[in-house]
């Protein structure tokens, strides 16, 4: 797979005398492997550099990624892993001798591999690890959890307890790519179950909550959208809008009823982005 | 004033000693490979244990802000157990190139046995070998020959002395030490071995250059605090800031500088592993139309 220009981003991101240390790297690891790869790779946030590349969606094939959540050093080791051809099983080695860094650009390299095996096993780590930024590494700004889905090993219960261990971190549901497309009623109730568990704490609900439950609606998800409308805080009410126009957009059945909230709701709503919203659900 | 801790074993640690650490200006803590108080039966257990170094305890030091180094070895207790000891040592040298592996350690003399010594200096072929400084372990027992032991052994490998930190040192090890050119390590307990007023009047007479000072904090009776109560003693003592500043900060950085692995830019700012704290805002994200 060839997502992005490893090399050319590389040259343009970063100071000459650097990028020449990626090259020589790049001759290393090509000549040496898997083992010379085993060495190369610790050093490269050290030696290549942590800056940010520029936002930029790579589009391949079935593949969407966000550049801009990669560094330099992640670019670099996608392209190290590559030459030394490292399969699943150096992938699953590199990751468990790994130290933090250089678990997290193993983890960010699968983006853009093909789904393999060792996909499905990394993503099983993650969904245990409590190193949130290797769970970000894995599962945020690319599309590679729903290209998993339906893979040996990574079915619908697999996918829906990664989307409840980001609900339960806090991770914006617009950095799981495609994700709202495999919503449904099983994974609504886990959410709506840690919604009350929250509410009941007294602690913020995540909220994009409304959004997912509302393109698979089960027992308690309209109270909970039509309540979202008169949430004091402005994320939560937008979040409600947009799920009720998400599911008006496909479920017609209640939509008089639905209505007449968002009618009400509309004329005391303050945010002009939330009252658009409203407005789109009104002419579903 | 920031301190760098030279040797405290947090895996044995809760994370309320990180949070009182921070906040007494521990910014980065080495965190010697050790023995983990009874001995391991297979290199399994040594293996998972560097892991959980390099992986898990600097995650949790990272949460407080703290940065965490550390030096891999095969420990001189271990180094007499046949049924690890050989294993250990092939195992190490992918750990020795890790990027926060600073050095060799905790190797040395422990009983002070024949096996002790064949592993001390295998260890000191490993770190020429990986161009890495050594922390070296000096026995609790028979201490002033252990010491002297130690350093005959490192003169015949021709190791540079420089790159040796000799720890553990007291009032008897000083007079050994002072002139060799290696550092010298205290660590200050709260009841045994070295405490701070003992630590204070070493330093009057020797001063602090080579010097560094630390809680060697683990699974006994030991204070995580120790190098920060020292400073306010040493402080209480007279000596200069800029003093206490080398002995707690400018030394060990250098000493563990010395494997060029040490970015001390990096350690301007407390570490932070929350990375969406830059990445908010940076993206074009991200928003696929979810019903596209
Ligand atoms: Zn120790």
């Amino acid at each position: 797979m060839n997502v992005f220009d490893v090399q050319a981003s590389l040259r343009a991101l970063l100071p000459a005398e650097r990028f020449l240390v990626f090259e020589e790297l790049r001759t290393q690891v090509a000549a040496g492997g898997v083992r010379a790869l085993q060495i190369a790779l610790p050093a490269l946030p050290r030696k290549i550099g942590r800056e940010q590349l520029p936002p930029e969606l790579a589009l391949e094939g079935d593949v969407s990624v966000d550049l801009g959540a990669w560094r330099a050093c992640d670019a670099a080791a996608l392209e190290l892993l590559h030459v030394a051809q490292a399969g699943d099983d150096a992938l699953r080695e590199l990751y468990a001798h790994g130290d933090i860094e250089e678990r997290a650009m193993v983890l960010r390299s699968l983006a853009c591999r093909p789904v393999s095996a060792g996909t499905v096993a990394l993503l099983a780590e993650v969904q245990r690890t409590n190193v949130q930024s290797h769970f970000e590494a894995a599962i945020c700004d690319s599309n590679l959890v729903a290209r998993s889905l339906g893979r040996a090993g990574f079915a619908q219960a697999d996918l829906d307890r990664l989307v409840l261990k980001a609900a339960f971190l806090g991770v914006e549901l617009v950095r799981l790519f495609d994700v709202q497309r495999h919503a449904n009623p099983e994974l609504s109730r886990m959410l709506q179950d840690l919604a009350t568990e929250r509410e009941a704490a007294g602690r913020a609900v995540w909220r994009d909550t409304a959004r997912l439950i509302a393109r698979a609606p089960t027992a308690g998800t309209l109270a909970r959208l039509v309540g979202g409308l008169e949430h004091g805080d402005d994320g939560t009410r937008l979040a409600a809008a947009e799920g009720l126009d998400a599911l008006l957009s496909r479920e017609r059945s209640q939509r008089t009823e639905l209505h007449h909230y968002l009618r009400e709701r509309l004329p005391r709503e303050p945010r002009a982005e939330i009252r658009a919203a409203l407005e789109r659900a009104l002419a579903r | 004033m920031r301190i760098f801790e030279p040797h405290i074993h947090m895996f044995s640690r809760v994370t309320d000693d990180y949070e009182r650490m921070a906040l007494a200006g521990v910014r980065a803590v080495l965190e010697p490979a050790f023995w983990l108080g009874q001995n391991r039966t297979n290199v399994g257990s040594f293996v998972d244990y560097f892991d959980t170094l390099i992986g898990w305890e600097r995650f949790r030091a990272q949460q407080f802000g703290i940065h965490h180094f550390c030096t891999m070895a095969l420990n001189p207790r271990e180094a007499n157990d046949d049924r690890v000891n050989q294993a250990v040592i092939e195992a190490l040298p992918r750990y020795l190139e890790k990027d926060g592996v600073l050095g060799v350690g905790e190797i040395g003399l422990d009983d002070q046995t024949k096996k002790e010594e064949h592993y001390f200096l295998a260890q000191l072929a490993l770190a020429k070998k990986h161009d890495l400084p050594v922390l070296v372990h000096t026995p609790h027992r028979d201490k002033k020959k252990g010491f002297q032991r130690c350093i005959d052994l490192v003169r015949d490998a021709a190791f540079p002395l420089q790159r040796v930190l000799l720890d553990h040192g007291n009032e008897e090890t000083i007079k050994i030490t002072r002139e060799l050119g290696c550092v010298s390590g205290f660590s200050i307990y709260p009841f045994t071995k070295m405490d701070t007023n003992r630590m204070v009047a070493i330093v009057k007479e020797y001063g602090v250059e080579r010097m560094i000072i630390n809680s060697a904090a683990d699974w006994g009776v030991s204070d995580p605090l120790m190098v920060p109560k020292t400073m306010v003693k040493l402080e209480q003592a007279g000596l200069r800031p800029a003093l206490i500043e080398q002995l707690v900060w400018g030394n060990p950085v250098a000493f563990f500088s010395q494997g060029g692995r040490l970015d001390v830019a990096r350690l301007e700012h407390p570490a932070n592993i929350d990375r969406r704290q830059t990445f908010e805002g940076n993206s074009v994200l991200r928003g696929q139309d979810p019903d596209a």
